[in-house]
C-alpha cells in the first residue's frame, strides 16, 4: 500500500501549491471579513446546490443504466422551458406546472428515451454509447431553439421572488437559492435511499451488472430500466427549473451545465450519489471564491469559466487506475476486409476527381448555374467544409481504431489555427503547418494524459472539459488571439506553385490543394490499417485485458494514437486557418466540434472514406437550402437532424459507411467473400438473440427474499464478484 | 523438470468475501498441471493473479525464481505468460490471421531472435487448424473456431506458461479431444501448461498434477488418482460428479 500512497501524496501536493500559488498571484485584494466569507459561503452553496441535482441526476443514471448521459443537462433545460410555457405563457398556477412537467412530461420522456433507445445501447460500444447521449443532447437543444426561438428573450421567475429572504450576517439569501439548497440535499437523500433501501433501486442497480441476475429479485427489466431514465429525466428537469432563474432561459447555458456536472461526478467516481452532491458544493464554493477573493486580470478574464475544468483534471488525477476488466467483451457482427493498396488509391483519386469535377462546373449545380464556373461563394463554402472533413478524418485513427472517445480535436483544430498566424502563417510560411503539427502532437497526448489510466468514459469527460477550456481560456488569452486584430492573419501560403489563401482568387486552388492533401491522407489511413500499428490499436479497442496479457504496453500504445491524432487535428487548423482568413475568439466553442464527431460516428467511424461522406453531408445543407429556398422546415431539420442521425446509430451502430459498402460489395459478382461474411454476420446475428430472450424470459419469476437481496447488494458492490458468485456455490459443479 | 511458476500464500479479498485463502500451487515445465474446483471456487481470480489482471491482498507469484507480483500484465507477457480467457477475449474486429499476427508483431519488441512475425502466425494457423478460416472476422466466427483463436494468439507470443481457462467449454467431443492431443503436443516441446476445467475426463486424462480449490482454498492437490480419491474433494467436489459418471 506504501508505494501507492506516495504518487497520490505527491500529486496533492503538486496540486495544493499550484492552488496556492494562482490564489496568491490573482489575489483580489479583497479583506477577509464576515462580510465577505458570509458572502462567498451563501453564493457558493447556492451555487453549488444546482450543480449537486445535475450531478445527482447524472450519477443516478449511470448508475442505474450503466449509461453517461451527456443529454442530462439539454433534457433538463427542456424541461425548464416546458415549466415556463406552463406558468408564464399559460398562467398554470406554480405547483399545478411542477407536478406536470417533473411528474407527467419527465417520466413520459424518461420511459420514451429508454423504450426506443437505451434499451438498445446496453451491449453497445462506448463510442455508440456516448455519441446517441450527444446527439440526444443536440436533439432537445435543437428541438427548444425551434420550439422556443432564441429571438425573444425569456425570464423564469424564482421561486418566492418577492419575499426577502434571510439575513446571514450583512448577505441576504434569497429562498430560491435555500429552496435550492434544500432541495439539493433532499434529492441525494432521497436518491441515497431509494438505491439501497428500496427493492426498485436494488433492481435498478442490479440490472446494470445483469439482466438475469436482476430478474432475482422478481422486478421486470423493462420496468426497472424505464423508472431508471425516468426518475433521471426527473432529476433534471428539476435541477433545470431550479437554475434557470439564476443563468437565464438560455439553451446554451442550461444544456452546458452539463461540463460542471460531470466534473462533480467525476469527484463521485460517477457511482456515489453523496460524493456527487459535494462534488457540486465543491465546484460551486470553488467558483464564488474565485468570483469573491480573486482579481483574474485582463489577460485572464475568463479563467473562472475553467474551474470546474480545472477540478474535473483534478479529480482524475485521484481516481483509482481502472481495473483491466475480462468478460466485458462485445462481440461485433461487422465484417469487413483489409481495403487493397489500389482500392484506396481509386478511393483517392475519386475524391480528387468529384470535388474537382464540381469545382471546374463539369457537375449542374443549383439556382441558374448549372454548367460553368462556380461563384467564388461556393469554392469558398466547400473547402469549409473540407477543412472540416480534415478535422473528422484526424478522429478515425483515435475514434474508429484505438476507441480512444475523445471530443477536442476541433479544439486542437483551434489552437492549431491560432498557432499557425504565429508560427509562419503571418508570413505565408508553409513550414509553419510542419512546428504547428509539431506542437499539437503533444497537446493531444497532454489533454489525453490524465485519463489514460482510467476508463474510456473520463478520457470522454477530460477532453469534453478541454474543449471548454481551449474556447473559453486558452484561444481568448491575447498573447494567443489579439482580440483587437480583426484583419486577416494569414499570408498566402505558396505550396510548388500552388497559392493557397483565403482571397477570392485563391478559391479555386485552394480547393484543389484541400482535396488532395484530404485525398493523400485518405490514402495515407488506409496504408496505416494495414500496418502492425492500426492492429495493435484496434486490438487494444477490442479487448484490453488481452492486448496486456500478449505483451502489449496499452499507456504508450494510447501516446501514440493520440499524438497521430493531435498532429492531423493541428493540419486541419492549420488549413482551418488559411481557409477563414481571420479568426475570432469564439471560432471553436465545444457546441460547433461536437456535431463534427457525431457526423463521423454516424457515417461509419472505422473507416477512412467517412470523412469523406461527412463533408458531403455537411455540404448537402447549405445546397438544399439554396435549391429549396431557405424554408424554415429546413432550418429545423439542421438544428435537429445530426442528433437524430446519431440517435439512429442505436439501430445501425456500424455507420452508414459499414452497411452500404457492405451491401454494394455484395452486388460485385466477384465478392463471393462479401457475400459469405454477410450471411454469416446474420446467422451469427440471429443467433445472440435467441439466447437474448431465453434470458429474458428465464428468472423473471423467481421468488425475491430478503437473504437474496442482500447477497444482491454484495454482489453489487464488488461488481468483480458477479461472474464467479452469482451462482452461489452449491457443492455440486456445473 | 524445474518449478517454472508459483503462488505463495496469495489471497484475494473483495470487501467481505475471500475469494482466495492462501493459496500455493506450483507450475512445472513440460506436464499438464490441473487447477479444478466448483463455481466460484476462485479459479479465475488466481489466474487474474498470476497474468497481473488481479492485485492479490497478500501472497506473491514467482515466475523462474524471480517474484513478479508487481508487475504489469504486459511485462508478465514478455517474460513469458500467455494464457486464454474463459468468457471469449478475442480480437473481434482483426481476421483471425490479424488476432495472431498481432501477438507475433508484439513479441518483436522483447524478442531478438530475428523471426519473421508473419511466418510464424501462417505456422501457428496450420498447427491449431485454422488456415482455412484465416482471413475472416473473429467476430462472425462459431464460439469453438474462436477459441482456439484465442489458443493460438497465446501461443504466438512464444510463452514458457500457457494458462488456458475452460478450453473445452463451448467445444463439441471431437474438438474437445482435438484439444487434448494439441496440449499433449505442447508439452512434449517443453511448454508448462496450466489448465482450469470444468470437463471431468479431459481434466484427468490430460492434467498429471491436479490442484483442487474450494471456496479459495487449496483442498487437495495430487496425481488424479490420488486427488480423486481424496475425500474431502469428494465431499466438495467430486463426490455427485463420480456418481454420476458411475452411473
Amino acid at each position: 500500500m506504501r508505494l501507492k500512497v506516495s504518487p497520490r501524496l505527491i500529486s496533492a501536493i503538486v496540486v495544493g501549491l499550484v492552488i496556492l500559488f494562482l490564489v496568491n498571484k490573482n489575489w483580489g485584494g479583497a479583506s477577509i471579513s464576515a462580510k465577505t466569507i458570509s458572502s462567498f459561503l451563501v453564493v457558493g452553496i447556492a451555487l453549488g446546490g444546482i450543480y449537486a441535482i445535475t450531478a445527482g441526476g447524472l450519477v443516478v443514471t449511470y448508475a442505474t443504466t450503466g449509461i453517461f448521459n451527456f443529454a442530462h443537462a439539454a433534457i433538463g433545460c427542456f424541461l425548464a422551458f416546458c415549466y415556463w410555457q406552463l406558468t408564464v405563457k399559460q398562467g398554470l398556477p406554480t405547483v399545478v406546472a411542477l407536478i406536470i412537467t417533473l411528474f407527467v412530461i419527465a417520466p413520459a420522456i424518461g420511459f420514451l428515451l429508454d423504450k426506443v433507445i437505451m434499451r438498445r445501447l446496453r451491449d453497445a460500444a462506448l463510442v455508440v454509447q456516448l455519441m446517441v447521449t450527444v446527439g440526444l443532447m443536440l436533439t432537445f437543444m435543437g428541438i427548444t431553439l425551434t420550439i422556443w426561438s432564441p429571438k425573444t428573450g425569456r425570464s423564469l421567475p424564482q421561486f418566492f421572488q418577492n419575499t426577502q429572504g434571510v439575513q446571514f450576517g450583512d448577505v441576504t439569501a434569497t429562498w430560491h437559492r435555500i429552496i435550492t439548497v434544500v432541495v439539493a440535499l433532499l434529492v441525494a437523500l432521497g436518491l441515497r435511499f431509494l438505491l439501497y433501501k428500496t427493492r426498485l433501486g436494488i433492481s435498478m442497480r442490479a440490472v446494470v451488472d445483469s439482466r438475469s441476475l436482476a430478474g432475482l429479485t422478481g422486478a421486470k427489466p423493462s420496468i426497472i430500466s424505464g423508472s431508471s431514465w425516468a426518475l433521471g429525466c426527473m432529476t433534471a428537469g428539476l435541477a433545470g427549473i431550479l437554475i434557470a432563474p439564476e443563468t437565464g432561459l438560455v439553451v446554451e447555458n442550461l444544456a452546458l451545465i452539463i461540463v460542471v456536472a460531470s466534473a462533480a461526478a467525476a469527484i463521485a467516481q460517477l457511482k456515489s450519489i453523496p460524493m456527487a452532491f459535494i462534488g457540486g458544493l465543491v465546484i460551486g464554493l470553488a467558483k464564488s471564491f474565485s468570483a469573491v477573493y480573486l482579481e483574474w486580470g485582463k489577460d485572464w478574464a475568463y479563467a473562472d469559466e475553467a474551474i470546474p475544468a480545472a477540478i474535473l483534471f483534478i479529480a482524475l488525477l485521484f481516481l483509482p487506475m481502472a481495473r483491466l476488466e475480462t468478460g466485458k467483451i462485445r462481440i461485433t457482427k461487422r465484417t469487413e476486409r483489409l481495403t487493397k493498396p489500389w482500392e484506396a488509391a481509386l478511393g483517392a483519386g475519386v475524391m480528387i476527381a468529384i470535388v474537382g469535377a464540381w469545382a471546374n462546373g463539369w457537375i449542374p449545380w443549383i439556382s441558374g448555374t448549372t454548367f460553368g464556373e462556380r461563384s467564388t461563394v461556393w469554392l469558398g463554402r466547400g473547402a469549409g467544409f473540407l477543412v472540416l472533413g480534415l478535422v473528422m478524418l484526424s478522429l478515425i485513427p483515435l475514434i474508429g481504431w484505438a476507441g480512444q472517445v475523445s471530443f477536442a480535436n476541433y479544439a486542437i483544430a483551434g489552437i492549431g489555427a491560432v498557432l499557425f498566424s504565429h508560427f509562419g502563417g503571418q508570413n505565408g510560411d508553409a513550414l509553419g503547418i510542419v512546428w504547428v503539427m509539431l506542437i499539437c502532437a503533444p497537446l493531444g497526448l497532454a489533454i489525453a494524459l490524465p485519463a489514460l489510466r482510467l476508463k474510456g468514459l473520463y478520457l470522454a469527460l477530460a477532453t469534453m472539459a478541454f474543449a471548454e477550456v481551449a474556447d473559453k481560456v486558452l484561444i481568448r488569452h491575447p498573447s494567443m488571439l489579439d482580440p483587437s486584430a480583426t484583419g486577416v492573419l494569414f499570408k498566402p501560403v505558396n505550396f510548388f506553385g500552388i497559392t493557397i489563401s483565403s482571397s477570392a482568387s485563391d478559391r479555386k486552388a485552394f480547393l484543389m490543394f484541400l482535396v488532395i492533401a484530404f485525398a493523400l491522407l485518405f490514402f495515407m489511413l488506409e496504408m496505416l490499417r494495414r500496418t502492425r500499428w492500426a492492429r495493435r490499436w484496434i486490438a487494444m479497442s477490442d479487448s484490453p485485458a488481452a492486448s496486456a496479457t500478449i505483451g502489449v504496453n496499452l499507456t504508450t500504445t494510447k501516446m501514440m494514437v493520440f499524438m497521430l491524432s493531435g498532429a492531423m487535428a493541428g493540419f486541419a487548423g492549420c488549413m482551418i486557418g488559411l481557409q477563414r482568413g481571420a479568426l475570432s475568439v469564439d471560432s471553436f466553442p465545444l457546441f460547433a466540434g461536437l456535431p463534427l464527431v457525431l457526423l463521423i460516428a454516424v457515417q461509419g467511424v472505422r473507416y477512412p472514406v467517412a470523412a469523406f461522406m461527412g463533408f458531403i453531408g455537411l455540404a448537402s445543407f447549405p445546397a438544399l437550402f439554396e435549391v429549396l429556398g431557405k424554408p424554415s422546415w429546413l432550418t429545423a431539420i439542421e438544428l435537429i437532424g445530426p442528433g437524430i442521425a446519431a440517435i439512429a446509430m442505436a439501430y445501425r451502430p456500424e455507420g452508414a459507411v459499414f452497411y452500404s459498402g457492405r451491401d454494394l460489395a455484395g452486388l460485385l459478382p466477384w465478392r463471393k467473400d462479401a457475400r459469405e461474411e454477410k450471411a454469416l454476420a446474420v446467422a451469427k446475428e440471429r443467433e445472440q438473440n435467441i439466447g437474448k430472450d431465453e434470458i429474458g424470459d428465464m428468472g423473471l419469476t423467481r421468488p425475491f427474499s430478503a437473504d437474496k437481496v442482500a447477497q444482491l447488494d454484495r454482489v453489487l458492490d464488488i461488481t468483480d464478484l458477479v461472474d464467479e458468485h452469482k451462482m452461489a456455490p452449491t457443492g455440486g459443479a456445473s | 523438470m524445474s518449478s517454472i511458476l508459483s503462488t505463495q500464500d496469495v489471497v484475494v479479498r473483495f470487501g467481505v468475501l475471500q475469494a482466495v485463502s492462501q493459496a500455493s500451487i506450483e507450475v512445472i515445465e513440460g506436464r499438464v498441471t490441473g487447477l479444478i474446483g466448483p463455481n466460484g471456487a476462485g479459479k479465475t481470480t488466481l489466474f487474474n493473479v498470476i497474468t497481473g489482471l488481479q492485485e492479490p491482498t497478500a501472497g506473491k507469484v514467482f515466475f523462474d525464481g524471480k517474484d513478479i507480483t508487481n508487475k504489469t500484465p504486459f511485462k508478465r507477457a514478455r517474460l513469458g505468460i500467455a494464457r486464454t480467457f474463459q468468457k471469449l477475449e478475442v480480437f473481434g474486429s482483426l481476421s483471425a490471421r490479424e488476432n495472431i499476427l498481432v501477438a507475433a508483431e508484439q513479441r518483436k519488441t522483447w524478442d531478438r531472435s530475428g523471426f519473421d512475425p508473419a511466418k510464424v502466425c501462417d505456422e501457428i494457423l496450420a498447427k491449431v487448424g485454422l488456415s482455412h478460416v484465416s482471413e475472416f472476422m473473429v467476430g462472425t466466427l462459431p464460439t469453438g473456431t474462436a477459441r482456439l483463436v484465442e489458443l493460438a494468439r497465446a501461443l504466438a507470443s512464444n510463452p514458457r506458461v500457457l494458462l488456458l481457462d475452460e478450453p473445452s467449454s463451448g467445444l463439441n467431443e471431437e474438438e474437445t479431444e482435438e484439444m487434448a492431443a494439441l496440449l499433449k503436443t505442447f508439452v512434449e516441446e517443453g511448454l508448462a501448461v496450466l489448465l482450469v476445467e470444468h470437463d471431468m475426463s479431459f481434466v484427468m486424462g490430460t492434467c498429471e498434477y491436479i490442484h483442487v480449490l474450494d471456496f479459495g482454498v487449496i483442498i487437495a492437490e495430487g496425481t488424479p488418482a490420488e486427488v480423486q480419491a481424496d475425500s474431502h474433494v469428494q465431499a466438495a467436489y467430486l463426490g455427485t460428479k463420480t456418481e454420476e459418471q458411475a452411473s
